[in-house]
């Protein structure tokens, strides 16, 4: 199965009703499959903060939401996801775009991990780093960001993660992501940059 | 208009929709009400009380979710009302209460407080439905239709400023749903839907 029918099939499993969000080439073909299934109903946004709002209220209102966006629309978030979705508490399963993660990695730099068993050094993220054009700062941000925000999250390495990452938002009731860092063939996203 | 006369309006016609209040309608609703489906969104994040309020709205479809936001919450997150009529909430009334300041911080003017049309903005998005009322009497004769008629439905209200301070959720606070954090009032009211 390919990984977009891995995760499509986990969240059905999981009982997953509703997706909110807003689409990149990766998670395209995700959530087309929530878009046709009868029994998940898929909300697009204009931006991505309303995503964890709309997804707070319909866990409010009883619902199994999952938001699925990519890792520069969380740096948008910031107010949405702590204001409503952490503050309230809510146990959000979230799917995001691990965006720019393989230039990243190929340039040097690794983002100091906390939630999984790997234990290589961080460094430090100064100016130069930040300013590279050959590194998407989104990506360079995205783990510290998360870290910063108390937002547990995984990133993607099998079908097992979904589940983890939606074990971390039961466990700890608040929200928590899963980050894909793989890349469709030729993926981009909307603002042109590729993942 | 002021603000109490169509609150008091409002109050009259309802019966078992949702409320969802915003910034300087907090308090006064929170005099007016003690349904156990009103709920402040305070203490949460900026501009995002219509999106949380619509996500009730999807997962409660046989449900009518009345949020009652402010003009500049509403102008944080005008993409929403692009997002509201997309998702075709029927059930959702979205009452925007513009008295063209930031009252809780002191009245400061809003952007563009003059040419504003949150009527406007609402037809241009997509909604099939958008009033507005500068008289109590007026908004009053109109709730049956609106609380009742298919919407999406936009309401704007064109009060007065007043002087409502800012708000907190302690118990000094005279509202009962002010006394109760914002994640124990999340839990109430997926408590009192899901009843």
């Amino acid at each position: 199965m390919s990984q977009t029918d891995d995760i499509f099939e986990g969240l059905l499993r999981l009982g997953v009703t509703h997706g909110v969000g807003l689409p990149d080439s990766v998670t395209a073909p995700l959530i087309a499959r929530i878009d046709e299934h009868p029994a998940m109903t898929w909300t697009p946004v204009t931006r991505e903060g309303e995503a964890f709002s709309i997804a707070s209220g319909l866990w409010v209102g009883g619902k199994t939401p999952v938001v699925i966006v990519q890792n520069t629309g969380v740096l948008e978030s910031g107010d949405s996801l702590r204001g409503v979705a952490l503050r309230m508490g809510v146990p959000l399963l979230c799917i995001v775009t691990y965006r720019g993660r393989a230039k990243m990695l190929a340039a040097g730099w690794t983002p100091t991990p906390t939630t999984h068993s790997d234990t290589r050094p961080g460094q430090t993220l100064d100016r130069d780093w930040l300013l590279r054009p050959d590194v998407d700062s989104t990506a360079l941000l995205t783990e510290p960001t998360l870290q910063a925000w108390k937002v547990p999250y995984r990133i993607y390495e099998s079908p097992q993660d979904l589940d983890a990452t939606w074990d971390l938002a039961q466990n700890q009731v608040r929200p928590a992501i899963l980050l894909l860092p793989k890349a469709a063939p030729g993926a981009v996203s909307a603002n042109g940059s590729d993942q | 208009m002021k603000k109490l006369a169509a609150l008091e309006a409002l109050q009259r016609h309802r019966t078992d929709q949702v409320v969802v209040t915003s910034m300087s309608v907090v308090r006064p609703w929170g005099r007016l009400s003690t349904h156990p489906l009103d709920f402040a969104s305070a203490d949460s994040a900026m501009g995002h009380t219509a999106d949380f309020a619509l996500g009730i709205a999807l997962a409660q479809p046989e449900r009518r979710v009345i949020c009652l936001n402010g003009d500049g919450s509403m102008l944080m997150t005008l993409g929403t009302l692009v997002t509201v009529a997309s998702a075709r909430a029927e059930n959702f009334v979205l009452i925007v209460v513009n008295n063209g300041t930031y009252e809780i911080t002191g009245n400061q003017q809003i952007p563009a407080r003059e040419r504003l049309d949150f009527v406007g903005l609402a037809r241009a998005s997509g909604f099939p439905r958008a009033l507005a009322f500068e008289d109590a009497e007026a908004f009053d004769s109109a709730l049956a239709d609106i609380l009742s008629e298919p919407g999406p439905t936009l309401v704007e209200l064109r009060v007065d400023a007043e002087d409502e301070g800012p708000i907190s959720r302690t118990s000094g606070e005279p509202a009962p749903y002010l006394q109760i954090s914002l994640e124990a009032s999340a839990r109430l009211l997926r408590e009192a839907l899901a009843g």
